[in-house]
């Protein structure tokens, strides 16, 4: 039956309603921000007004020590990022290969990946300093578990009667995992990468603002003791943009790569927001 | 009992407006037996959930027991047609079956009582400590016509239940509503896309068009009250009124509308 | 192999403890006459842990750490709830608050300590509501989610049978959401722990944290490694409770997991 067009209204699609309304909430929020200090609200002291936050942060991006301090985060946060997405694959697909590893291994896993990552900070600090290599290990510690024990649940997924297949191909082990094993784990890594991705961000700063090592944290911990609070709040902003721009990354990755895998929409939620 | 009338039901959105329902007009005496039949997208779970309260009609009026539907009302009960997602996984069947009536006054032991009969009348007694996903399609089901049954409505609205379970399951759905109907003497409403199954069934079916749907015809079934799966469904009759609804429904889907809709 | 009696359960015990009691053993020995003024012998670290971190002194810092840390996160638990599922249910509120919950719950959380010192100075209040503050975020997003995912169907069949307000909420979107919600109070517990230990190294004055960083300063090594175990242990047991109180809750979910796995 022919649908008659409506006449006389603006109707937004959903979807553009939807993003207008998100952008008018962080202009409500950067309005809030402006408000609040100069009427009062909040003293100016510890909440500066929003456009003195922005000054402050054009301001630092001028000058050499914003960007080797956001350099070094983001060179932390990338070493050990892909140290642990690496090491974890590698030895998820190892131990999740074989019975014999996995029921081995599974009670050293469940008693080593509650063992919070700042346990680590004093070892770190007496073996290290504030090097990179302090920031590295506690990146590398709490990021690794979370690509391992996706890559696991990865391996445990594949079709028992696709594995048979294959071997009833004669497929070698490394044809077996290519064809077989690689397929079904690569949407469970997706999610471990994005895991990884928020996790090791999180220690790296956490790293620069408990031991001072350089970075993003290690600004915001020195501008805050010395006063500077508005340089504070521009260094905290950035910190939030990276964190964002790195979940979206990771987001789209594994949403293209979910694009094969309808299946996989229950175990994003089991993995989590 | 049930009236509805001139029901017109248009959607809106963005770029389009569609009207699903033209002009709908039927009435359902007490203890009949109804089934509403139609081409796929004809607009009949529109039609349900309009008279279920779910849906607020574009124009026209349902009226239950003289009055006005404008919301759920507490004397009717709807089954949907999925049945894995209507159940409470969370819940036991008991519990699910029981949830409707804490709502209701009443005493514990009554409510009791109506959980236990309303299993049992289902066949189903025994399992109310299990859980929904424990149970086959076809036991789902049951458990949700328990809980509507359970509810005592006046009237019960079927939306297209047992499209999802297979032929041999569906047979003996059947041939559960007409017992739990007969036995409880409820007046029943059943949308089906399903020609024999509304044949089966009903003591009228209604044919509905494509959409904008209208009410094409109100088939009267005169066949035997006492209905099993084995031989009214070779009857003579049967058949007769079989290929008359599907004709009806060929013309609909031909674009061949009653004069003046 | 036949599995029968007492053998199965005896086997897979043995299992379980071969590497951890391989590792350990390893430990023992390699450390056993160690010199190294970082490493000392296992033997050493645990004599230490026994008396150090076992003691009655013990206590004045660990009470007060795992207090902080129950309230913060019992109170970030809750106001993420209470504040999550209005939002959730609402598309609109969603798309307005949703970039800025967002960008929020992306910063790093122990950014929140200095900042939160600037509000508050280096007090208890700091160290509890840095808590609140870290793990709210994780909470909220997931029940917005999971309030959001809630199945149309089973809507419908609450609107049906007209049940409304606190039943639906009690009976339907608490359970429904639940799954999401528990997602959210694990990534909460991650998080909880490191702004509990890290905010205590911060000019505290008693804490797990505290104990840590003094040991380390003052090169009580021995000390520090048993406290490295400690803290490990902390962590264990917080994840063992709340895998005991997820499975308490969410029995049914597995439950339909499994079956649904096996179809």
């Amino acid at each position: 039956m022919p649908a008659k067009p409506a006449h006389g209204r603006v109707h937004l699609g959903a979807r553009s309603l939807a993003w207008l309304e998100g952008f008018g909430g962080l202009v409500g929020l950067a309005l809030l921000l402006e408000m609040a200090p100069r009427a009062g609200l909040v003293s100016p002291h510890y909440l500066p007004p929003f456009s003195a936050m922005i000054v402050a942060l054009f301001e630092e991006m001028k000058s050499a020590v914003f960007w080797i301090a956001l350099g070094a985060t983001m060179r932390a946060w990338a070493i050990g990022f892909i140290i642990s997405v690496a090491t974890g694959t590698v030895i998820g697909i190892l131990i999740g290969s074989s019975n014999i590893l996995r029921m081995l291994t599974r009670s050293t896993i469940e008693f080593l990946r509650p063992i919070p990552s700042v346990a680590l900070i004093p070892l770190a600090v007496l073996l290290f300093g504030s090097q990179i290599e302090s920031t590295l290990i506690l990146v590398v510690y709490a990021s690794f578990w979370q690509v391992l024990i996706q890559v696991l649940y990865g391996v445990q997924d594949v079709d028992p009667v696709a594995r048979e297949t294959a071997l009833s191909y004669g497929l070698g082990p490394w044809a077996q995992i290519r064809y077989v094993t690689w397929p079904t784990t690569l949407p469970y890594l997706m999610t471990g990468v994005r895991l990884a991705a928020a996790v090791s961000l999180i220690l790296a700063v956490t790293s620069e603002v408990a031991i001072g090592s350089q970075g993003l944290g290690k600004e915001i911990s020195d501008t805050q003791a010395g006063g500077a609070v508005a340089i504070m709040y521009a260094y905290v902003i950035v910190a939030g943009i990276i964190g964002v721009i790195l979940n979206l990354l990771a987001r789209a990755l594994e949403r293209w790569v979910l694009a094969w895998h309808p299946s996989m929409r229950l175990h994003i939620v089991e993995a989590g927001e | 009992m049930l009236e509805v009338r001139r029901l017109r039901k248009v959607y809106e959105d963005a770029s389009r407006t569609v009207e699903a329902i033209r002009d709908i007009s039927f009435s359902l005496g007490q203890g009949e037996l109804v089934c509403i039949v139609g081409p796929s997208g004809a607009g009949k779970t529109t039609l349900l959930k309009c008279i279920a309260g779910l849906l607020a009609p574009s124009s026209g009026s349902v009226i239950l027991e003289g009055q006005t539907v404008a919301g759920p009302p507490p004397a009717m009960a709807v089954v949907f047609q999925e049945y894995s997602r209507s159940l409470f996984p969370w819940m036991t069947v008991h519990d699910n079956v029981a949830l409707p009536l804490k709502h209701k006054k009443m005493k514990v032991t009554r409510r009791e009582e109506l959980v236990r009969n309303a299993l049992s009348a289902v066949d189903l007694a025994g399992l109310d400590t299990a859980y929904p996903w424990q149970l086959s399609g076809g036991m789902q089901q049951r458990v949700a016509i328990a809980r509507a049954v359970a509810y005592e409505p006046h009237v019960l609205l079927m939306d297209e239940p047992f499209a999802a379970v297979d032929a041999q399951t569906r047979a003996d759905l059947e041939d559960l509503i007409r017992l739990l109907w007969h036995r409880l003497r409820m007046t029943v409403l059943f949308v089906t896309h399903d020609i024999d199954e509304s044949v089966y069934l009903g003591q009228r079916v209604l044919v509905m068009s494509h959409a904008p749907a209208v009410v094409m015809e109100d088939v009267s079934i005169d066949l035997p009250d006492d209905r099993t799966q084995l031989e009214t469904r070779s009857m003579v009759r049967f058949g007769e009124l079989r290929k008359h609804i599907y004709s009806q429904i060929q013309r609909a889907k031909q674009g061949w509308r009653p004069p003046g809709m | 192999m036949s599995d029968t009696g007492p053998i199965r359960p005896i086997r897979s015990l043995t299992i379980m403890l071969t590497l951890p009691a391989a590792l350990v053993t390893t430990w023992w020995f390699i450390s056993a006459g160690s010199q190294n003024f970082y490493f000392p012998p296992l033997q050493t670290i645990l004599q230490t842990f026994l008396k150090v971190w076992l003691s009655p002194e013990a206590l004045q810092n660990v009470i007060p750490s795992i207090n902080r840390f129950f309230v913060g996160y019992l109170a970030a638990a809750l106001l993420g709830l209470t504040v999550g599922i209005p939002i959730g249910a609402s598309r609109h509120v969603r798309n307005l608050l949703e970039p800025m919950l967002e960008f929020f719950r992306a910063i790093p959380p122990p950014v929140l300590i200095p900042m939160l010192i600037l509000f508050t100075g280096v007090g208890d209040e700091m160290k509890t509501l840095v808590i609140v503050f870290g793990c709210i975020w994780p909470v909220l997003l997931n029940t917005v989610a999971g309030v959001r995912a809630l199945d149309e169907v089973l809507a419908e069949v609450v609107l049906s049978y007209r049940l409304s307000g606190f039943a639906r909420l009690w009976y339907f979107v608490l359970p429904g959401a639940s799954p999401q919600i528990f997602t959210g109070l694990r990534q909460s517990l991650s998080i909880g722990i490191i702004l509990m230990v890290v905010s205590e190294m911060f000019a505290a004055s008693n804490g797990i944290g505290f104990a840590l960083v003094q040991y380390q300063r003052t090169f009580a090594i021995p000390e520090m490694w048993a406290g490295v175990i400690f803290l490990g242990i902390i962590g264990i047991m917080l994840s063992l409770i709340f895998r005991a109180f997820e499975a308490w809750i969410l029995g049914w979910y597995h439950g339909l997991r499994r079956s649904q796995r096996e179809n």
